[in-house]
């Protein structure tokens, strides 16, 4: 036995020298290629577009980009949760949508902004937990659930107003959301910001960020350990639902009006920064700064191509092919991780 | 021997559909007793360690865990009577550390109880491997980057923190080199030890021999041979399991 032991420490050694003992820093290098890789990129960008163009690195154009990329922020936090889950939500566009024109009709009928608000939050969690029970308790696969939801409150987001655009005459702390600066910082971007936060503690603090990235990772050996899989699901897509229809308000309170079109796209646009950012969609590997990292990338492209006066359509093709060309990249040059385990 | 049995399943029957994998089983168990548990593929081991970690429920039979009556109608109400199970490949979760991966479904927590106390956490993964012996480069690193021997020790290691009784373990050392093997058969002598009843269904009859106190061979839902381990050499065991000779009961 004793003999036996001998070789047991000799075999384990082996993998010691590939991984190092507790050094925190070159593990989290190890774990976290891609996240620097879309760092260097953002940075590379920033600096081409300073030089290219006089109005980028101004204070005020970045304030400007954050506030505008504020709804973005807010719900990539949820879709990354989702994501990592192995998980979609197509639906958060429309959400987003039903929510800006909702707030807008409630206000115009004549509730106050705090009722509205909330009318609004509840809305929002309501189609998220549809989504959620329909994707965990009955067992549909979250594509097809969130895209017929996608159509279906596209739909209620139509029909509530008619296809119009209909102003917000709501109080001031309403309008502040989206309009409001606090030492020249914009609201929306300091309630992104802390969102953000919050969000990767739960993902890399909790019990709850520990299933997210279980599940996506094996659901059946989480489910083994007595942990309510179903419930943790269906809350990804509810607090998704949540944020989305958040992010509506944010959005309709920037713009003073609702519009039942405003999301169009937005879905994309999110999924595109998670994915970028080097969350996996085939679940199991998420990461919130990655997906920070994802907004702003596609963020600054378009920023910094308008300010130079790029074609916005230009500007579409070369976001696409940044995308493909990055998921190429995360996948067969930053880590075999995804190739090995499907 | 002649203490209540850990375990003791009497005439357990079980069907699925017109197939009846298990025809009438007795099977008792010990307290740091390792059984091994043989029989060719179709022979009902598998099935009949689902009736006892939960999974499945039996047509007929009884159960008795020291000595008490029980019924166990899911892998929970298993797991309450400190019945654990390790099976093949649905253990771990590879994106996951080694210590998350251990604790999974009872991490310590801090901070009225919201954030996972990670240090904690981290010193216990690490003294629990210590003391079972199992030898990872860190239990920060994750379960994909480790090798076979050291992922199944892991999921061992996982089994055996909740305190188990029972440990049913499907074929721990299928898909692992020698060295990693010994390192796994190694960690159950370690399981034995500590007073832990396991049942080893295993299609490697070498490491029977290395580790078990006894053997029941299963043969078309039933159990047709129940020895102690001196009783046998490669050869009658093989016998046994292929049902060459119709054994003594």
């Amino acid at each position: 036995m004793i003999e036996a032991k001998g070789k047991m420490t000799s075999v384990s050694k082996k993998p010691a020298t590939t991984i190092k003992q507790n050094k925190a820093v070159p593990q989290w290098i190890a774990n976290n290629k891609q996240i620097i890789g879309i760092f260097a990129v953002l940075v590379i960008l920033s600096l081409f577009f300073s030089v290219f163009s006089n109005s980028f690195a101004t204070t005020g154009n970045m304030l400007n980009m954050l506030q505008q990329l504020a709804a973005n922020l807010i719900v990539c936090v949820f879709m990354t949760l989702v994501i990592t889950t192995s998980g979609i939500d197509l639906s958060v566009g429309s959400i987003l949508s039903l929510a800006s024109a909702l707030i807008a009709v409630l206000i115009k009928a004549g509730l106050g902004s705090f009722e509205a608000f909330l009318i609004v939050l509840i809305v929002g969690a309501i189609v998220g937990l549809i989504n959620g029970v329909v994707i965990s308790y009955l067992s549909i696969p979250p594509f097809i659930v969130t895209l017929a939801s996608m159509i279906y409150i596209q739909g209620l987001a139509l029909l509530i107003t008619g296809g119009y655009s209909i102003g917000i005459d709501g109080s001031a702390w309403l309008n502040a959301i989206g309009q409001g600066r606090v030492l020249n910082i914009p609201v929306s971007a300091i309630i992104a910001i802390v969102v953000v936060v919050v969000g990767w503690g739960v993902l890399t603090q909790t019990r709850f960020g520990t299933y997210v990235i279980g599940i996506g990772s094996n659901e059946e050996s989480v489910r083994r350990s007595g942990v309510n899989i179903k419930k943790i699901k269906m809350l990804t897509y509810m607090f998704s639902g949540m944020a989305a229809s958040f992010a509506g308000i944010v959005l309709a309170t920037r713009l003073g009006s609702g519009s039942s079109n405003v999301g169009t796209g937005f879905e994309m646009a999110v999924i595109a920064a998670v994915v970028l950012g080097g969350t996996s969609l085939f679940g199991g590997i998420g990461t919130m700064l990655g997906s920070v990292f994802g907004v702003f990338l596609i963020g600054v492209i378009d920023n910094g191509l308008t300010l130079m006066n790029v074609s916005p359509y230009i500007i579409q093709i070369i976001q696409g092919s940044v995308l493909l060309l990055a998921v190429i990249v995360n996948t067969h040059v930053f880590s075999g991780k995804s190739l090995k385990r499907r | 021997m002649a203490a209540t049995p850990r375990i003791e399943m009497k005439e357990i029957t079980k069907s699925f559909g017109r197939i009846q994998s298990l025809r009438g089983v007795n099977l008792e168990l010990y307290s740091g007793e390792v059984l091994g548990l043989v029989g060719d593929n179709g022979a009902g081991k598998s099935t009949l360690m689902k009736v006892l970690s939960g999974v499945h429920l039996p047509d007929g039979g009884s159960m008795k865990f020291e000595g008490q009556p029980i019924r166990l109608h899911s892998p929970k109400e298993a797991k309450n009577y400190q019945i654990e199970t390790i099976f093949q490949d649905l253990a771990l979760c590879d994106t996951l550390d080694v210590a998350s991966n251990l604790f999974l479904g009872r991490e310590p927590l801090r901070l009225f109880n919201r954030l996972i106390d990670k240090k904690k956490m981290h010193l216990s993964a690490q003294q629990e491997l210590d003391r079972l012996g199992v030898t990872i480069p860190s239990t920060y690193a994750t379960v994909e980057n480790l090798s076979g021997g050291q992922r199944q020790s892991v999921a061992i290691a996982r089994a055996v923190i909740n305190n188990p009784k029972v440990l049913i373990m499907d074929e721990p050392t299928a898909a692992l080199g020698v060295k990693e093997v010994r390192m796994v058969l190694e960690l159950i002598k370690k399981v034995k030890q500590s007073g832990v009843s396991v049942i080893l269904i295993t299609h490697r009859l070498r490491d029977l021999f290395e580790v078990c106190d006894r053997i029941t061979v299963l043969y078309e839902g039933r159990i047709i041979d129940n020895r102690p381990i001196t009783d046998f050499t490669m050869e009658t065991l093989v016998e046994s399991i292929t049902a060459e000779k119709e054994a003594v009961h």
